[in-house]
């Protein structure tokens, strides 16, 4: 058996719940409130996965979500596998597999550790520099390499079967974070009678104080831990406050709108996930915001520093403090500042071995002082220049620094130990503020960016705010939340609070060592494996920028974006370029602070869900007689109906056949339509609309089309007049909704003074259009009462009628070219009435036709589609048709574009027919026209809009719009495919019943 | 004889929350903003359209919301054909604003009990702190990305008006975000 | 993600409204007595400026009704929201 690392009681641990997980295959045990990554080391494993570029071993260092090292694979193979999870954040649970990533065939021996040997062939930018030559290598060779070798963790192979959901927050103010200063934040807040909202992102709260148990340290005289334990105990009763654990904030967008991810399921096992939501993104809109997000402690930058077992000093603090749980029985802790004495003191008193490196001379500090008085072994003024151990760390060797601290002296010390414990400072998490769009500041006394100012209702508070000391962090929280929430009094006022100060500071971005920078590997960003003789390369190739040197070191492009050694980057790029670390700023911080899955940003918007879908009163109808549905904006539209194994095709040349030869029947229930009232209703018509209004006869209809102001064909549609100030005006199906604003933003800020009202009808009603020769019988049966002549009832006209008493508008209009009628009815009769219309229709053959039938009957007539014969460029000249545009009218939308030079060019693209020399040759919609291939460059004259084969003509028909196409009626063109070319002549675009014979057959 | 069909939407229930559709029920839309206008509204309905925005009256079972500075929705079973008739006779003829059937251009679904706004506030960014805790208020907002008027008549009680063609897609949706509560 | 405050609904999110482009251009009301380059200026020029711009907004997604609205381009940061026909406010 294993040694057993977990040295001491805690009580953050259920001891009494033994949980079994797997790594790498092998059979582990933690308990309930483990991490994964405390869970492997309370079992002595170090070693978790392979760098990114030269595969070297590498392990925990951290217990956070800044962890660079410790990605692991989540769960076996299929679905439910989650690729770069870190092992620090990962609470364990029965039946957890996980697994080393980016290293084959094992962690223990990765065939890609090769790299490591041959790193100094494969500096920054080796790749950028290395494939560019030959090119055509790129796709067939360096590509497929590199794609092989790179990335991470593995990807899911199949849909993600868990269940995310969104949900949106209010609240008066946010605390984000619940260490001590959230907490005092948080309580402060609720007691001021706002409704406030604590976010965490760890199971339970308190930060690094809850662990805080050295005797050194006093709030009113309690030791941290147990005074931070009792308010804790203390806010979970307070009204006005809603705590979230495993929370954590992605996102601060302007206006205090922040993204958060809730983890509900991730910690439990995957029985009592079962059909629950494993995670839930809350959409937050907080008043206020309080960030009180902390610091994360500073790496140090040597040669080597990368091996398993190097860790940060707190890291290792919380894990024998908070876990248990020992990371090594020989320790060594190498820092620049007094609170990793607070690791030193801790481990000591656990019976751990220990000895102190310290970059500084000395330190008057009583931490300093007490570790001393243990009987710790400190090396002041040295550095590590070296660390041994493949797998794990073995030994490390030390030297002295010269005075100025650019050098060393003397000879190497060699310290034989498993864990190398380093601390280089504290980094505040400004992550967050600066997503916000706040401004920074540069602190030389301890080289921190700080918040400065911020662009939305928000403070910073504690460590994230620069305060490191316990006194600082709960007067200055204390003081600024009373001023920021205006409180008068707080619980905090009168506080007695003891605590060491922080002593001399040293701070030296890359340590001095014996060897040339060139001969070293001093890691910067652990998981992109880029060293600090990177980052001097990018400088001498004449990268200046932060921005540049990051993209082309790809230093703080990891999982984890750098957070632990942006800073130091940014010190030696100042250093080296002789510029101010203030002056130099930051590379910018994006969301989300960590990553992100899919599944949470898409939430329930998957499968049903992916999109808005929209019915017909008839859709069931349709749904039932097999249709093929189309989308149209929104909209589910029947497409067609194909009977027995017909093809697309094939059905629609039979609908199409059957709506001119007997009767056709269309849902038109689509249609935008708007009721329009009021006694400038005809006044308004003429305004927007080209053609004129006013002399339309009550019950009569008319085709209107309207432009925008630059002139363009804009929307077309038939309105009637009901009554002498009463219209109702159909739109297009996809423009309905746009049409409505934008004669509501007329109406409302140019023209408030014409009395017209406007109101959507377009669900309200039902739409059945009965085409054909034999509409005209149907609709006699349908409504016996009504006649149906020529005289009393002509095209272009409206009647009331009654369906077994119930009210319907019946128009005599048409989209076919064939006498039609269009029912409308109250929509919840709709399906009714379509099916009243199939009935007595059955006689005439009553054939149900969808959206392609009726686009092919409209292009045998040319009636264009807005929105597939117009593209936004089309003028009503155009489309040739100038007949619809009033000469009279002084003034409508667009009047004033269609007299512009450009305009009224002569060489626009018009809306021509045209016919294939091969009349069963189809176009291809959207196929370029050209009439000299051979030309370079080859002149493109336009494009094919629409296209069919023509049942009722036994020929393919096109609309195109032609440059010049007016003039060109007649003359050969050409439409080049891939494999061929296809000769077209030029046509008038009405290429059935030119005469408009049928509409009154 | 025509048959009535509605979108498939039937009674459910959920953990402290009851949707249920509303139907048949008439539903008007009024707009105008003369004087006579209001009197002549506010004498047919016996209600006064409500002036404040986002607010809603009730007597017996007609409400009136206010939809924007000139519109409002009248709605209620109690809603004849003759109260329709002389609306549309005496302000619509008359001139003095519109009157339009919109019975069939919305579809009611009625929600009720304690998770209602915790339903709602999964498809809708808008803020029911304080909505939740008046009655009689009426928001105009998204749903799931689908324009709803909500309106607020008891406290727990909420009548959602959604156009036709979506209430089938929102009424699965609602179904989907009340599974997870 | 802005919070706007429709003049009539009050506060809401910018998911319900719609914008409309830069305010106070007024369509010209005799628009055939302009000469190309005076209705070419109505149509097509914007100021589009870095900084406080006026704009119109649309509340499309609850009282439809249309205003102005003065914002910081810069930092989306609103000064004003105005009714149409109303003059915007002087500081």
């Amino acid at each position: 058996m294993s040694e057993n690392f977990r040295s001491s009681e805690t009580k953050f641990l259920d001891k009494t719940n033994r949980i079994s997980f797997k790594y790498n295959g092998k059979k582990y045990y933690g308990y309930k409130g483990d991490t994964l990554a405390s869970a492997l080391l309370s079992n002595g494993v170090h070693l978790i996965g392979r760098s990114f570029k030269y595969h070297r071993p590498r392990g925990i260092m951290t217990c956070g979500s800044e962890e660079p090292n410790a990605i692991v694979q989540i769960g076996g193979s299929g679905s439910f596998t989650e690729p770069n999870v870190r092992a620090t954040e990962q609470e364990i649970y029965e039946g957890l597999e996980a697994s080393s990533q980016n290293c084959w065939p094992s962690v223990e021996f990765d065939v890609g550790g090769i790299n490591n040997f041959i790193s100094p062939v494969i500096p920054a930018g080796f790749y950028y520099k290395t494939f560019m030559w030959p090119k055509k290598l790129w796709y067939s060779l360096y590509e497929p390499a590199i794609r092989m070798s790179a990335g991470l963790g593995k990807s899911p192979t199949q849909p993600d079967p868990e269940l995310y959901d969104h949900n949106h927050l209010h609240c008066d103010v946010l605390v984000v974070g619940g260490g001590i200063s959230g907490i005092l934040a948080a309580s402060i807040s609720a007691d001021n009678g706002n409704n406030t909202v604590l976010i965490d992102d760890k199971n339970s709260l308190g930060g690094s104080t809850i662990f805080q148990d050295d005797e050194n340290f006093k709030i009113d005289d309690e030791i941290p831990s147990v005074w931070l334990n009792n308010q804790i105990k203390n806010i979970k009763n307070k009204k006005n406050l809603i705590i979230k654990h495993r929370t954590s904030l992605a996102a601060y967008h302007s206006y205090n709108y922040l993204l958060a991810r809730e983890n509900l399921a991730d910690h439990k096992s995957l029985d009592e996930r079962s059909n629950k939501l494993r995670q839930r993104l809350w959409k937050i809109r907080a008043k206020k915001v309080i960030l009180a997000t902390g610091a994360i402690e500073r790496p140090l930058i040597f040669n080597n520093n990368d091996r398993p077992g190097v860790m940060l000093a707190n890291s290792v603090k919380k894990y024998i403090d908070y876990f248990g749980v020992r990371c090594g029985n020989k320790n060594v802790i190498f820092t620049n500042n007094d609170s990793a004495y607070e690791t030193a003191i801790s481990l000591n008193k656990k019976g751990i071995n220990v000895t102190i490196v310290d970059i500084r001379n000395n330190s008057s500090s009583i931490l300093v002082k007490n570790a001393k008085n243990a009987g710790i072994k400190i090396y002041w003024n040295h550095t590590v220049v070296d660390t041994k151990g493949y797998r794990r760390i073995k030994s490390i060797q030390i030297m002295k620094m010269s005075d100025d601290g650019t050098n060393v002296i003397g000879s190497k010390i060699n310290l034989v130990c498993d864990n190398l414990s380093i601390s280089g400072g504290w980094t505040p998490m400004v992550h967050l503020f600066t997503q916000s769009g706040g401004k920074l500041k540069f602190r030389d006394s301890d080289q921190v960016f700080l918040p400065n100012t911020a662009m939305s209702d928000q403070i910073s508070i504690g460590s994230c705010n620069g305060d490191f000391e316990l006194d600082d962090v709960i007067k200055n929280t204390n003081s600024e939340c009373k001023n920021f929430l205006s409180a008068s009094v707080t619980d905090y006022d009168s506080l007695t609070i003891s605590c060491p100060k922080q002593k001399e500071s040293k701070n030296i971005w890359l340590l001095p060592n014996d060897k040339p920078l060139g001969k070293t590997k001093p890691f910067l960003d652990f998981q992109n494996d880029s060293t600090a003789k990177d980052i001097k390369l990018a400088m001498r190739e004449g990268f200046k920028s932060i921005e540049h040197v990051k993209r082309y070191t790809t230093t703080g492009m990891g999982t984890d974006q750098g957070k632990l050694a942006n800073m130091h980057a940014l010190g030696i790029i100042s250093e080296t370029a002789g510029v101010k670390m203030g002056s130099l700023g930051t590379t910018t911080f994006r969301p989300p602070y960590t990553p992100l899955t899919f599944g949470t940003i898409v939430g329930r918007n998957v499968g049903t869900f992916f999109d808005i879908i929209r019915k017909t009163p008839i859709h069931e109808w349709h749904e039932n007689h097999k249709a093929k549905f189309e989308n149209v904006g929104q909209w589910k539209r029947a497409w067609y109906y194909p009977k027995n194994n017909e093809s697309m095709h094939q059905a629609v040349q039979r609908e199409s056949k059957a709506a001119r030869e007997s009767a056709g029947i269309l849902d038109a229930s689509t249609l935008g339509k708007i009721d329009i009232k009021g006694t400038d209703a005809s006044e308004f018509l003429n305004r927007v609309y080209t053609n004129a209004w006013s002399k339309l006869a009550i019950g009569k209809c008319r085709y209107g089309l309207m432009l925008n102001e630059d002139g363009m064909v804009y929307d077309d549609g038939v309105t009637t007049r009901l009554e002498e100030n009463h219209y109702v005006m159909t739109t297009t199906t996809g423009g309905a909704a746009n049409v409505l604003s934008k004669l509501e933003d007329y109406l409302q800020t140019e023209w408030p003074e014409l009395d017209v009202w406007l109101t959507s009808v377009t669900d309200h009603y039902a739409t059945a259009s009965i085409c054909g020769p034999n509409s005209k019988n149907i609709l006699k049966k349908l409504f016996p009462k009504l006649e149906f002549n020529d005289e009393n009832f002509p095209h272009m006209s409206f009647k009331n009628a009654e369906l077994n008493g119930i009210n319907c508008r019946i128009m005599r209009i048409s989209f076919t070219g064939e006498h039609s009628y269009e029912i409308n009815i109250e929509s919840k009769y709709g399906k009714s009435l379509w099916e009243n219309c199939i009935e007595a229709g059955k006689e005439f053959n009553i054939t149900p036709y969808g959206t392609e039938t009726m686009h092919l009957l409209r292009a045998e007539k040319g009636f264009i589609i807005v929105g597939q014969d117009t593209d936004g460029t089309m003028t009503p000249i155009d489309l040739q048709m100038e007949w619809i545009i009033s000469k009279k009218k002084y003034d409508f939308i667009g009047k004033r574009s269609l007299y512009r030079s450009d305009t009224m060019r002569e060489d626009r693209k018009h809306l021509v027919g045209l016919l294939t020399d091969n009349p069963r040759e189809i176009l291809e919609e959207g196929a370029q026209i050209v009439q000299d291939e051979k030309k370079q460059p080859i002149e493109m004259l336009g494009h094919v809009t629409s296209s069919y084969f023509s049942p009722n003509l036994n020929k393919s028909i096109a609309l195109a719009v032609v440059k010049n196409g007016k003039k060109l009626k007649g003359q050969k063109l050409l439409v080049p495919m891939k494999d061929k070319t296809i000769n077209v002549t030029v046509s008038d675009f009405v290429f059935f019943d030119s005469k408009n014979e049928r509409l009154n057959a | 004889m025509l048959n009535i069909n509605y979108p498939k939407i039937e009674k459910k229930d959920y953990p402290n929350l009851e949707l249920n559709l509303v139907e048949p029920i008439h539903k008007l839309n009024l707009r105008g903003k003369s004087r006579d206008f209001f009197t002549k509204a506010g004498r047919i309905l016996s209600i006064m359209l409500p002036p404040e925005p986002n607010t809603s009256a009730t007597i017996k079972s007609i409400s009136a919301l206010w939809l924007s500075p000139d519109e409002w929705m009248v709605y209620g079973k109690d809603i004849e054909k003759n109260l329709m008739l002389s609306l549309d006779s005496e302000i619509s003829k008359l001139n003095l604003g519109s009157v339009t059937d919109v019975s069939d251009q919305w579809v009611l679904i009625n929600m009720r009990g304690k998770n209602v706004f915790e339903v709602l506030s999964k498809g809708s960014s808008f803020d029911f702190n304080q909505f939740k805790n008046n009655k009689n208020v009426v928001v105009q907002t998204l749903l799931n990305h689908v324009d709803v008027i909500l309106h607020h008549n008891d406290i727990n009680n909420v009548d959602l008006f959604v156009r036709k063609s979506f209430s089938e897609h929102l009424w699965l949706w609602i179904n989907d975000s009340s599974s997870f509560l | 993600m802005f919070i706007i405050t429709c003049p009539f609904c009050g506060e809401r999110d910018q998911s319900e409204f719609s914008a409309g482009g830069e305010a106070h251009i007024v369509r010209p009301k005799q628009p055939t007595e302009l000469s190309d380059d005076e209705w070419a200026d109505f149509l097509f020029m914007r100021k589009n400026i870095k900084g406080v711009q006026f704009e119109r907004w649309n509340h499309a997604h609850g009282c439809r009704k249309w205003f102005n609205v003065i914002r910081d381009t810069s930092n989306d940061k609103i000064h004003a929201v105005y009714k149409m026909g109303e003059k915007p406010p002087s500081d």
